[in-house]
């Protein structure tokens, strides 16, 4: 009785870990297929631009108005830390560090698999159930080609914009809380705040959100693209989107962090 | 023609440019207000389903629970490195254990918990409830005179105000244990230092405060997403969109209020 219990249950796991496996496989082959036609003739660069612009658009009121209240909140908590050793003024150093590197590359990163990828898996999703992806294929268009690579390119570029424009704007938070809320010293904050981040800092978030985005748009489109079962089956998709490309890229956070700025950096 | 009269009119076009584009926002909100009112009279009128509270609680706390850890431990880590960094020039590496649980207890934990369950169970409910009104099973509940609102969300609210201050809790210790792991094996700090530092940053009253936060967040979620599920567009298109937005909006509507409860919890003034 409980031999065949453990046998039914370990093989059904076996079975779940079989069936991750393969999606993972067929994820890696959709991502060379997308990879491989990015980089070969013919390209379609007008729709990667005009989907490149949409997705900044889009994303760029929700960066702005994530990043600034927690670069707000930052500096609230931060100086109460610094409060009890009387070091206030080291506050806007540890603030661009960790907005610079940390906050503004996941936050936007977040906010662009919510709201640009989310959207990217839905428009597929949509396509593929009412049948355009099939009939783009009748027409002897390359619907990856056509739909996908664009969508692709177009997160990969916009996401590290946004990173820039996000670190701006949690910046520019920190300083109004510590400023106008909590009366510390204008020029104070201002004269420290490159005292421990530099443009190595800038270009190592630039690097890390080129990454995040091309993470988040091959998720979404590949979602979107093998989205089945109808308006359900797109709600599903969306879902998956979200969870699975923050997933990632949380994860491969860590490890860029530590591989970029070392984990006994300067 | 002359130049002010050109900029007047400049102006004036401008403004009504402006107005048209926040015409839709301001016509959600009070869409929203009109939906929250609507469902706290119909939930007091019409008792909720008994039984479905307990089974929408168990499914957005199981299906949260995968993400949130991974998340959770992966955040924990991070704000170890970065405290490290952030400390050592001050000669206080020794203090990464109090900046881990300073930051994690008090913000990480309450707002990552919360936007995961809303990339998991808050489109989740956003496009389960699409599905059925574009389906045209919420007309049919009505008509089995059902009130949608008593059905469908509140046992999705009181679930999800269950679930997350006890995600919330969880997430902190896998912080704090993350925290530890690296800031003792990465980056070779005393263990019992990191410890001793960590619960000098916490006090008793921080997880009724991260509780209070997750009620907060977890109302926000639910109603948010249920109200764009219940307005969502025809076809798969519009249930796309309605997940779409019930992710992005609860998201920052959370962390744009949390700014708020943090100032009105922790900041004393200046």
């Amino acid at each position: 009785m409980a031999a065949t219990l453990l046998a039914q249950t370990s093989g059904r796991a076996l079975a779940g870990a079989r069936e991750a496996l393969s999606a993972l496989g067929r994820f890696g082959i959709f991502a060379g297929q997308v990879g491989l036609r990015a980089v070969t003739p013919p390209f379609h660069l007008h729709l990667g631009w005009q989907h490149c612009w949409t997705t900044t658009t889009r994303c760029l009121p929700p960066v702005i108005a994530v990043c600034t209240p927690f670069g707000m909140v930052l500096s609230l908590q931060g100086l109460e830390i610094f409060e009890l050793f009387g070091a206030q003024r080291l506050l806007s150093g540890l603030v661009s560090v960790s907005v610079l590197r940390e906050l503004a590359p996941v936050l936007a990163s977040v906010l662009v698999a919510a709201q640009g990828g989310s959207s990217c898996a839905a428009e597929l999703g949509a396509m593929r159930i009412k049948e355009e992806l099939d009939a783009t294929e009748v027409m002897a268009v390359d619907s990856l080609r056509w739909h996908v690579v664009p969508r692709v390119l177009a997160l990969t570029l916009a996401c590290p914009l946004l990173n820039v424009a996000g670190g701006a704007a949690g910046l520019l938070g920190a300083f109004f809380t510590a400023v106008y809320v909590k009366g510390e010293t204008a020029g104070v904050f201002l004269g420290e705040l490159w005292s421990l981040a530099g443009p190595a800092d800038v270009w190592g978030g630039v690097a890390k959100t080129t990454i995040f985005g091309a993470t988040i748009g091959l998720i979404a489109s590949y979602h979107g693209f093998h989205a089945r079962g109808g308006a359900a089956g797109v709600g599903q998709a969306v879902n998956d989107t979200v969870v699975r490309s923050v997933l990632a890229f949380i994860t491969l956070n860590y490890f860029l962090t530590s591989a970029f700025f070392g984990s006994a950096g300067p | 023609m002359t130049a002010p009269a050109d900029l007047l009119r400049g102006a004036s076009m401008a403004l009504a440019g402006l107005l048209r584009r926040l015409a839709g926002p301001l016509r959600g909100l009070g869409g929203f207000a009109w939906f929250v009112l609507d469902f706290l009279v119909a939930a007091v009128r019409h008792r909720p389903p008994p039984g479905h509270t307990i089974r929408e609680a168990f499914r957005i706390g199981i299906k949260s629970l995968p993400i949130l850890v991974i998340i959770s431990a992966f955040v924990g880590t991070n704000l170890a490195l970065q405290g490290f960094h952030a400390f050592r020039p001050l000669g206080g590496g020794r203090l990464v254990g109090m900046f881990v649980s300073l930051a994690g207890v008090r913000e990480l934990a309450p707002i990552i918990a919360a936007s995961m369950v809303a990339a998991k169970a808050g489109t989740e409910m956003a496009s389960q409830i699409g599905v059925m009104k574009i389906r045209e099973q919420i007309d049919a509940l009505e008509v089995m005179a059902v009130h949608p609102y008593a059905f469908l969300v509140a046992p999705r609210l009181l679930g999800i105000l269950l679930v997350l201050p006890a995600l919330t809790i969880l997430s902190i210790f896998l912080m704090l244990a993350s925290g530890y792991v690296v800031s003792v094996a990465q980056l070779g700090l005393n263990g019992a230092e990191f410890i001793h530092f960590a619960s000098q940053g916490i006090r008793p009253v921080d997880f009724l405060y991260g509780a209070l936060k997750a009620m907060y967040f977890g109302a926000v979620i639910s109603l948010v997403s249920c109200w764009f599920g219940f307005t969502c567009g025809r076809g798969p298109e519009g249930v796309g969109q309605a997940t779409n937005r019930a992710v992005v909006v609860s998201a920052v509507v959370c962390v744009t209020s949390n700014y708020f409860l943090s100032e009105l919890l922790y900041g004393g003034g200046p």
